[in-house]
């Protein structure tokens, strides 16, 4: 229901110290008392990043934020700011934030209940395509900041304070990446947006490209400015038309509004950004590939070092970010260094970016504080598993991560937890699996995506993930024999430890942790031939039930002309000429048709 | 003039250029334009509002944004309105636009099962 009135109360650590629950009751209650409590709904968010002034809530409309709130004041505020339309001076925070705007318009939603959005920040709030949106809400204020007050030597400290890690997936320090290029004394560096988004299901960099493109170009700048380079590139794939299209508009307005291109903000400072396609080999996310690509040679990765600071695109220094992490920027520099760092765990600051899809109630776009459990995206963000069923696994990093289960599910989500519970941040992919999932079949699926993608630079991800495709698919088939499990396991490791690139290095992880959760599912497989979650066909027996009528719809469909029967009489299915295609199971409308 | 001054004075133009638009409308329509919104047919919803508009509909700001994030309730579009909760509206087809720009719009009235709960 609609309501007139939202308070949100905010349910981060500092601010939640009291007893638990008991602003929220108190709030209900003084609601009740007055007969507001139909026209209120009382929310909690995520931190609100203003933890020194906490207890914090937001009452809407109107965007008030309140600070030092407590059990025995915040029935007086609510009091006076709904009942009697007065606002209580005193307890008034007049911060002006970039990020967490959006509770302004969508603080009253429990989806957005646990986020903090700071690389999306002005995602679904601004018009992408005007400039004047993203100059009205603060925009280039971080750069013209930069240029009048910071030194470069003073935007990496900055950088390096905010305990920054790169997003793209392997979590290294934003800040030493920005000195170690810095430090180089060639004249011509180059600054790389890296946009190749290519794990299965994500989908972070397009929406933040596409829902507010200046805050990439901003940060670009700023990194420019840090490190000394004129010369913006960013690496986007052509299968992305649409945030291509908004980020060459977007390029155009900031240089004719003298933010881009020589002189910026009538300063000594030039940069200019220009965009490269991809033609959306996923290797090409991979830094040296990505060099290569935009050299004009095939996508392959080569040995670092030298790393990209060092020797980058032609041969010069170059700074290499992901997406996320350069909408980060502005807001480290506005917002400060030190309060980044106040957010997320000790080793991995700010908050992170996933996309929600699989098996869940509310798939979406989130971001979430570092530090944020896996229940809590699954269950609080996610709304849980839809229609009843269980919860069985969840796959986060892509084809590079791995699957956690149920007893992983407390995990705070950072760089090392993910890592040391058996997957890994990766770029953000994260994908919920019911009991209706069958593991083999999604590491099977992971893998082949690998597999397709492997560059073919070096034999044990080529020939390596080609041989553990075959023996998934055999098992998967059916056909499993003795041993496979552990010859899956000695492929693992050795293309683990024998890959030139990260993608080789972790193409086998998304077998190996299933392996390491689901082993019981694998012996099933290879030694009873059955997949208990009735998705590997091959392997499944179509029977014909007592609930059939008699309707022929399954006859007809059959191509191999398995199935028998006449009208108004029980069917059968012959079993030596099935090949388990589906086609009757799917035809069927009485639910007459079993498999198992 | 310092590199931040200047940026004050372009956004302020930039400010009376949005103010210029009529920002200041009674009501703001926001309708999603990411991929994934145009995919689910935001293009069409969005096109509604305008022909209104064209048509004769006064005091609405019409403006795109991109994705909120919600992917299974898209198309999602709000109604934002000074002194009120902005309404959220999501899985908008261009028949419901329509009764949007009439009951809403036009009348003030919340359709209440159209709203996104959660």
């Amino acid at each position: 229901m609609y309501k007139e009135y939202s308070i949100i109360i905010c349910s981060g650590t500092s601010c939640q110290k009291g007893v638990p629950g008991e602003l929220t009751e108190i709030a209900r209650q003084v609601l009740l008392k007055h007969g507001l409590d139909q026209k209120t709904k009382i929310s909690l968010s995520g931190c609100l990043g203003m933890c020194s002034k906490g207890p914090v809530m937001i009452i809407n409309p109107g965007y008030t934020i309140y600070g030092k709130v407590d059990a025995g004041n915040i029935g007086k505020i609510i009091e006076n700011h709904i009942v009697h339309k007065k606002e209580v001076t005193e307890h008034v925070i007049h911060e002006d934030h970039l990020f967490n705007r959006f509770y302004s318009i969508f603080g009253d939603m429990d989806f957005f209940g646990k986020q903090m959005r700071i690389a999306l920040r002005n995602c679904g709030i601004i018009d992408p395509d005007d400039i004047d949106d993203y100059l009205s809400v603060r925009g280039y204020e971080a750069l013209a900041r930069v240029l009048t007050d910071y030194t470069p030597a003073q935007v990496i400290e900055q950088v390096k304070l905010s305990g920054l890690r790169g997003r793209g997936g392997a979590g290294f320090p934003t800040g030493i990446k920005w000195e170690l290029t810095a430090r180089e004394k060639e004249p011509v560096k180059y600054v790389i947006c890296n946009a190749d988004e290519g794990d299965p299901g994500a989908f972070m960099d397009r929406s933040a490209v596409e829902g507010d493109p200046h805050t990439i170009i901003e940060g670009m700048i700023i990194g420019g400015y840090a490190v000394g380079a004129k010369n913006g590139i960013v690496y986007i794939r052509a299968e992305y038309p649409l945030a291509i299209k908004r980020l060459e508009r977007a390029i155009a307005s900031a240089r004719k509004e003298g933010l881009l291109g020589d002189n910026i903000l009538d300063t000594q400072f030039c940069f200019d950004i220009e965009i490269r396609l991809g033609a959306g080999a996923f290797v090409c996310g991979e830094e040296t590939a990505l060099i290569q690509s935009i050299e004009g040679f095939r996508g392959m990765p080569r040995p670092r070092p030298p790393y990209p600071s060092v020797k980058g695109l032609f041969g010069k220094p170059t700074l290499i970010n992901n997406v996320e992490t350069w909408a980060n920027i502005p807001v480290i520099i506005l917002d400060g260094a030190e309060w980044f760092s106040s957010i997320g765990t000790e080793k991995s600051k700010g908050t992170k970016v996933f996309a929600l899809a699989g098996s869940i109630k509310n798939t979406g776009l989130i971001e979430v504080p570092m530090g944020t459990t896996l229940r809590e995206i699954i269950f609080d963000v996610g709304g849980g598993i839809p229609e009843g069923r269980k919860f069985k696994a969840v796959q986060t990093g892509g084809p590079s991560g791995g699957c956690l289960v149920e007893s992983d599910l407390d995990t705070r989500i950072d760089y090392e937890s993910l890592a040391a519970a058996g997957s890994m941040m990766g770029s953000g992919g994260m994908i919920v699996l019911d009991e209706g999932a069958c593991m083999v079949n999604i590491a099977r699926y992971f893998l082949e995506f690998a597999q397709n993608e492997s560059c073919g630079k070096c034999t044990p991800c080529r020939e390596g993930t080609k041989r553990m495709l075959e023996i998934l698919t055999r098992i998967t088939e059916g056909n499993g024999m003795d041993g496979d499990i552990e010859k899956l396991e000695r492929l693992g490791r050795m293309i683990q430890k024998a890959s030139l690139c990260g993608l080789g290095q972790s193409a086998p992880n998304p077998v190996l942790s299933t392996i390491a959760k689901f082993r019981s599912e694998y012996e099933e497989h290879v030694i009873d031939r059955k997949c208990r979650a009735a998705v590997c066909t091959r392997m499944l027996t179509y029977e014909i039930n007592g609930k059939c009528v008699g309707c022929t719809a399954c006859v007809k469909v059959c191509p191999t002309r398995a199935v028998s029967g006449v009208k108004m009489n029980v069917h059968v299915i012959d079993q030596s000429k099935c090949i388990k295609c589906g086609a009757c199971y799917e035809v069927c409308k009485f639910k007459a048709i079993s498999k198992q | 003039m310092t590199a931040m001054q200047l940026l004050m004075k372009k956004r302020n133009e930039a400010i009376n250029r949005i103010l210029g638009k009529g920002y200041l409308a009674t009501k703001r329509v926001y309708v999603g334009n990411a991929t994934c919104e145009i995919a689910a047919g935001s293009d069409e919803v969005m096109e509604v509002f305008r022909n209104a508009i064209q048509r004769g509909l006064t005091n609405v700001y019409l403006s795109s944004k991109g994705c909120a994030g919600r992917c299974n309730l898209e198309p999602t579009i709000e109604v934002i309105e000074e002194g009120k909760i902005p309404v959220k509206y999501g899985r908008i087809t261009k028949e419901m636009a329509h009764e949007i720009v009439e009951r809403h719009l036009k009348k003030g009235e919340v359709i209440e099962e159209w709203v996104i709960e959660g």
